[in-house]
């Protein structure tokens, strides 16, 4: 797609914010790297401008003892399966009032609680907002059945879904999770954010090669362009890296999740995580903005 | 793609009309040029030098032959003074076999770069490189970069040219850009490497090993001290010179790695990698190739660097050991490179040191056993010594001891 017409054409469309046809959506799939990084960008421009996001988060496990959470969290996130109603509950008790946002869970799981029934998935939505929570950490797309209906019901428990993930894909089915969320509803900031990289480790068997960065970048880089009903477009720093998740900062990524709430610090001030992040989201020349678990910029 | 800068807007035309960048000019591009344009116009410039689509690589191996050196950068994580515990000298014998499993996988070449030890005379390297050259005749010996070079020209206090026409006799192939740094003495002084050779004693190693022959390689290490527009001299440096003599084959550049180093620091990002490297395939226009870094920058930056300018992914190493010391693991495989540059739209080509191809991926012939660690010089713990060592006289008293009769 160096093709200039053609550039033109699908840049046109996507400033006036308009449907891409099955064509265009096939160009921009085979497009080169750099014209697609070029259109991401620009969109990604349009819809927040020069700021990139991170979060400071403090994972909790549902079934810790003592819980210590650490003074510079933004988020306070409790993780793994819970084993009952009440597990949750009280996991979600135990570390919230301290006035920072708490989430938790993976969709999937809670709607396992459940055991499926629609009602028992809405109380217990409803028992974890007044626990404290405020968003359902992740809708891991791979692995929940009716994601749009199990959003709106969480919408409607008054909580929010943190972000959307993909567990594993491979090849072309990498391209089809991101057509698939794109063609979702979701009622007005149901769902904040779009991770759209695998999270599951690539390569770990012979038979799955692992992504490349052409693979990464250009998948963040279609997400932005192809998934107009999600602000945000993320990516994870502990989870990919500080090179890969800067430079899909430049590929329509515009917010960074995973910083780690504790700063290693043995290397001197400049070293810590939150430094890291803001150093390297203003080398990709985009001002660092941090927020916390609700989406909200943190002045503090 | 046009930008909010008429300026940056005028250049990206210059480069597009095949105009060579002044100083002042590169600067501006590296530093005000969106990052898309400066990979765009790389891209163009490498598209337009190699307009076949492959992307080289070449199977060595990256051996030490010691660790120990006088030079004492403080950038440097890998050294080990005179008289350390852990410092070593690999034997001769250590080397051929690093050289029979080199072979083994398809390789043809020893990248061979060490530290300054004094206690390693001319002769032990002139005997080395005989000892190989008749074990392996063909096998390549890609070997001691100029700070080396000028560390041997002291140490036998002869001049430069002499020890390269002694190496050249003895086996010697090509020559490293290792220990460029950045080539300007105000930052080589902070780096504590301006002794060990300054920028003029450097570029002077390459033109006279350029005169008798040689071909060799140029690299930058960037992300210590240095200011962009020191970047930029040491980019005009290495276009100059190249200008004058022809000899170099590749530009590599990498960001300093600052773990467990005396310097420390943050490490560039991957961001700045992929802007210098863009930055460099402009402003090198008589430099016909440029590797990625995946050994500094990870497999994915590594190969995005495709998209900024490189045309080839470097070496397969086998072994690494400097790079590692500062605290970066990576490794790729044959099969893995392979697949990274088809991944990325490219044809994989096999090549030497002179940048000739060699032909298809050896993966492609037959079943290499997958490498999924790089390989060290010696096991940890290994505190022996090289029976050879005591044909040698040593200049400092830890090697006399070390090579007393028993």
């Amino acid at each position: 797609m160096s093709d200039d017409a053609s550039l033109a054409e699908l840049r046109e469309t996507l400033a006036a914010d308009g449907g891409l046809e099955e064509a265009q959506v096939r160009l921009l799939a085979s497009a080169d790297l750099l014209s697609l990084g070029v259109l991401a960008d620009e969109a990604r421009r349009r819809r927040h401008g020069q700021q990139a996001t991170f979060v400071r988060v403090a994972e909790v496990a549902v079934d810790a003892s003592a819980v210590e959470t650490p003074g510079r969290a933004r988020e306070i996130r409790v993780t793994g399966v819970p084993a009952s109603v009440d597990a949750a509950e009280t996991a979600v008790r135990a570390v919230a009032g301290q006035g920072v946002p708490v989430t938790g869970f993976a969709l999937h799981d809670l709607m396992g609680l459940a055991n499926g029934h629609a009602a028992e998935f809405a109380r217990l939505l409803r028992v974890l907002g007044d626990a404290g929570l405020v968003a359902v950490s992740e809708l891991t797309v791979d692995r929940t059945v009716d994601p749009e209906s199990a959003v709106a019901v969480v919408a409607d428990a008054g909580l929010a879904v943190s972000r959307l993930t993909i567990q594993d894909a491979r090849g072309d089915s990498r391209l089809e999770w991101v057509r698939t969320v794109a063609g979702w509803s979701f009622p007005p900031k149901a769902v904040r954010a779009f991770a759209p990289l695998p999270r599951a480790e690539s390569g770990a068997t012979p038979e799955s090669e692992p992504a490349t960065g052409y693979d990464d970048v250009r998948q963040v880089a279609l997400s932005r362009l192809l998934v107009d009903n999600i602000d945000s477009i993320q990516v994870d720093w502990a989870l990919h890296g500080p090179k890969l998740a800067q430079v899909a900062l430049t590929f329509g990524a515009d917010d960074i999740d995973g910083v780690p709430a504790v700063d290693t610090d043995e290397l001197g001030p400049r070293r810590t995580s939150v430094e890291d992040v803001r150093r390297n989201i203003r080398a990709a020349s985009f001002t660092p903005v941090e927020r916390d678990g609700g989406f909200e910029s943190v002045t503090r | 793609m046009s930008t909010s800068s008429p300026a940056v807007d005028a250049l990206a035309r210059k480069v597009r009309d095949g105009g060579r960048l002044s100083r002042s000019e590169a600067l501006t591009l590296y530093t005000e040029a969106p990052t898309h344009l400066l990979g765009r116009l790389a891209d163009e410039v490498r598209a337009a030098r190699h307009p076949s689509g492959v992307v080289t690589y070449i199977i060595d191996r990256n051996v030490n032959y010691t660790n120990i050196c006088v030079a004492q950068c403080n950038f440097c994580a890998f050294y080990r003074p005179v008289g350390a515990a852990d410092g070593y000298v690999l034997g001769f014998d250590e080397l051929f076999r690093k050289i029979d499993d080199t072979i083994a996988v398809g390789g043809e070449q020893l990248l061979l770069q060490g530290g300054h030890n004094p206690d390693l005379p001319l002769e032990w390297y002139e005997d080395l490189f005989r000892a190989i050259k008749a074990r392996y005749p063909a096998f390549r010996l890609h070997a001691l970069s100029p700070p080396e070079v000028i560390h041997l020209s002291r140490l036998a206090q002869v001049e430069v040219p002499v020890v390269i026409e002694r190496l050249m006799a003895a086996g010697l192939d090509s020559i490293p850009g290792g220990g460029a740094e950045v080539l300007v003495d105000r930052v080589r002084r902070e780096l504590n490497c301006l002794s060990k050779a300054t920028a003029d004693e450097w570029l002077d190693v390459m033109r006279h090993a350029h005169r008798a022959g040689l071909r060799t390689t140029v690299t930058m290490m960037y992300g210590t001290v240095e200011r962009p527009d020191e970047r930029i001299e040491h980019l005009m440096r290495v276009r100059e010179l190249q200008d004058e003599t022809g000899g170099f084959t590749a530009f590599i550049s990498w960001s300093f790695q600052p773990s467990h180093t005396e310097r420390g620091g943050a490490e560039a990002t991957g961001v700045e990698y992929l802007r210098t490297l863009a930055l460099a395939r402009l402003v090198l226009d008589n430099v016909d190739n440029l590797q990625a870094s995946w050994v500094t920058q990870g497999g994915k930056v590594g190969q995005l660097g495709l998209s900024f300018g490189a045309n080839d992914m470097g070496s397969v190493m086998i072994e690494e050991n400097v790079v590692r010391a500062a605290g970066a693991a990576f490794c790729m495989d044959e099969l893995e490179i392979v697949r990274n540059i088809e991944n990325a739209g490219f044809i994989p080509r096999r090549r030497n040191m002179h940048y000739e191809l060699l032909g298809d991926p050896i993966v492609w012939e037959r079943d290499v056993p997958r490498m999924t660690a790089l390989a060290e010089a010696r096991a940890v713990g290994d505190a022996s010594v090289p029976e050879e060592l005591v044909r040698y006289r040593a200049r400092t008293p830890t090697g006399k001891r070390q090579r007393a009769p028993r």
